[in-house]
């Protein structure tokens, strides 16, 4: 009696077994990923244990003895000195191009949320097709038919795009349109940013509910004043929290973005290491960590302040 | 809020000194960016350079064979990325100590082991994770650069380091989030806490786990090409070296070779997010 009602409990969860849920797509990307991922590793010409090598050594030892600050090199450590030094370089360099790094973010975040949500609406298919909201009533004529069918896909794509090539080579050939300013590195983070807050603003669109749009329309209102009157009230929380989300990204990349010459903290990070001042360029590196990690926290803050109201 | 977001314009303007014409490029500038986009359509496919020395690969196989490389950076950093963020994903969540399992009854020894070392490993593992996070990829590379040389290897443990400190990060954050009846229902029945971790919890997260780790994946392609401009041997390399020689048919060619990567890559990442969606 017993070992029956076993069976049959494992007659079940075969069962179970057999309809849990399976997608052969995404079972064969997780094979084909493992498999990139060994490939990689036997094909890639990575030779870990050559990283300890003894030129390796000698190279971490010289740097670890560099990597004191100036006035201790062979010395005692002793904090009061560590930090007059240190404080001393904050107040030279480090404070300024900490401002700056958070002012090209800022700058940047700011610009994509605008062009992000701007270039939001006609990626949205809700919102660009030849009559938003409403049931189609007579056919739209060819035309409108044939923009209307073009104009999500291409900007869907004009996004991607955007988003698909990293903000550093966007720095980099920006750098030799501009000249130097902190401008490229703007216009930079922007423009990858725009990509990436474009399309999330576009999902919101589309799944937003229509029944307020939808009587806004029956009204006759146009696709702009849907937008404006209809549409932004929707969208300004979550927007904000990808904005939010995103800075912290360009927080970071603002930092790397200072090495192709800008007046971040990675300007001063090259500038360290070129003239072989190990000791300043941890200094900036940890500086480079601090500012992150304060950007996180109030980008933290920020978005809980977005969630509760 | 949006008052203080245009005020933080303002002042992030006015401090770095930007001016409007500034934003014009110079007549130089204007002049850069035609002969540059006047290749746009024209990818260079043989070496653009006056002169070639005996026995350079052709330009094609140096792109492909970048792109390799590119990717298998990615590929190995990510995996030991996702190793580091499994492991340290698995001490960052609070789903399998903290709460309403104090109230299971223990025995006295394990009852100082919840109420003092799982939080003490929880805060050091949030510790370690935000100092992995804090410091970009490209940071972490001339940070191994200047300790070690220039090595794969760095390339690798470069893209891992802050890879993994961001999959723990969201990895516990996912599984903080999932319904904890079914980890209830396995505690009762006598699991440990690495059990009722792997078997209730994580499975209910892993379709988010996998989406996210695809995405990250299109992510450490974009760092791995990057980090070429620090030397490494993907494709930023070459596209630092073909424009600073003003070969800007080359740049096309393997800034079309990147795209190209990056954009199957995003389909990929979203076909099997979009299977693993309810």
């Amino acid at each position: 009696m017993r070992r029956q009602e076993d069976k049959g409990r494992s007659q079940e969860v075969q069962l179970l077994l057999a309809e849990r849920p399976r997608n052969r797509f995404v079972r064969g990307s997780l094979y084909l990923l493992l498999a990139l991922i060994m490939v990689s590793w036997t094909f890639g010409d990575l030779q870990v244990d050559e990283l300890f090598s003894t030129h390796r050594l000698r190279n971490l030892n010289r740097f670890l003895s560099e990597v004191r600050p100036f006035p201790l090199h062979g010395k005692e450590w002793d904090w009061g000195v560590a930090l007059s030094w240190a404080q001393e370089i904050f107040k030279r360099e480090g404070l300024e191009a900490t401002l700056s790094t958070l002012g090209i973010s800022v700058v940047a975040i700011l610009l994509a949320g605008f062009f992000g949500s701007l270039m939001a609406l006609p990626a949205a298919r809700n919102l660009a097709c030849s009559e938003p909201f409403l049931p189609e009533i007579r056919p739209p004529p060819l035309r409108a038919r044939v923009f209307y069918a073009l104009l999500a896909p291409v900007t869907r794509f004009a996004l991607i795009l955007l988003r698909a090539i990293p903000e550093y080579i966007w720095a980099f050939i920006l750098l030799a349109v501009m000249g130097p300013s902190a401008w490229p590195a703007i216009v930079a983070l922007a423009i990858h940013n725009t990509g990436i807050l474009g399309r999330l603003q576009a999902e919101t669109v589309e799944n937003v509910n229509p029944n307020p749009l939808s009587a806004l329309r029956g009204l006759g209102g146009k696709r702009s004043q849907l937008a404006a009157v209809g549409l932004l009230p929707l969208l300004l929380p979550r927007g904000l929290l990808y904005l939010f989300y995103r800075w912290e990204t360009c927080v970071r990349e603002a930092t790397v973005l200072g090495m192709l010459g800008f007046s971040s903290l990675g300007f001063w990070i090259t500038d360290a290491r070129a003239r072989l001042q190990y000791d300043r360029f941890l200094f900036f590196v940890l500086l480079g960590a601090a500012v992150v990690l304060i950007g996180d926290f109030i980008s933290a803050f920020l978005r809980r302040i977005v969630r509760k109201a | 809020m949006i008052l203080c977001l245009m005020i933080a314009f303002v002042w992030a303007y006015s401090h770095l000194g930007l001016r409007g014409e500034d934003l014009h490029p110079s007549s130089g500038g204007l002049k850069v960016l035609g002969e540059f986009a006047a290749r746009a359509l024209t990818p260079a496919l043989t070496s653009e350079a006056d002169f070639v020395p005996e026995g350079t690969r052709p330009l094609l196989y140096i792109a492909l064979s970048s792109a390799r490389t590119t990717l298998f950076f990615a590929a190995a950093g990510m995996s030991l990325g996702l190793f580091l963020g499994i492991v340290l994903g698995f001490f960052s969540s609070t789903s399998w100590w903290a709460g309403d399992f104090g109230g299971v009854r223990r025995s006295s020894p394990s009852r100082i082991l919840g109420r003092v070392l799982f939080p003490v490993l929880y805060g050091g593992s949030r510790v370690i994770i935000n100092l992995m996070r804090s410091t970009h990829e490209v940071l972490w590379a001339v940070l191994f650069l200047t300790a070690f040389g220039l090595s794969n290897t760095a390339a690798v443990l470069a893209i891992a380091i802050p890879y993994g400190g961001t999959l723990a990060k969201i990895f516990s954050e996912m599984v903080d989030e999932t319904t904890r009846e079914p980890a209830h229902a396995l505690r009762g029945a006598g699991a440990s806490g690495l059990q009722t971790y792997s078997f209730a919890l994580v499975p209910q997260a892993l379709p988010d786990m996998i989406g996210y780790s695809f995405y990250r994946f299109e992510c450490a392609l974009r760092s791995s090409a990057i980090l070429g401009f620090f030397g490494f041997p993907t494709l930023g390399l070459f596209i630092r070296q073909s424009f600073s020689s003003l070969n800007y048919g080359e740049v096309w060619t393997f800034l079309y070779v990147l795209l190209g990567m990056v954009l199957i890559f995003d389909w990929w990442s979203g076909a099997v997010r979009r299977r693993l969606a309810p």
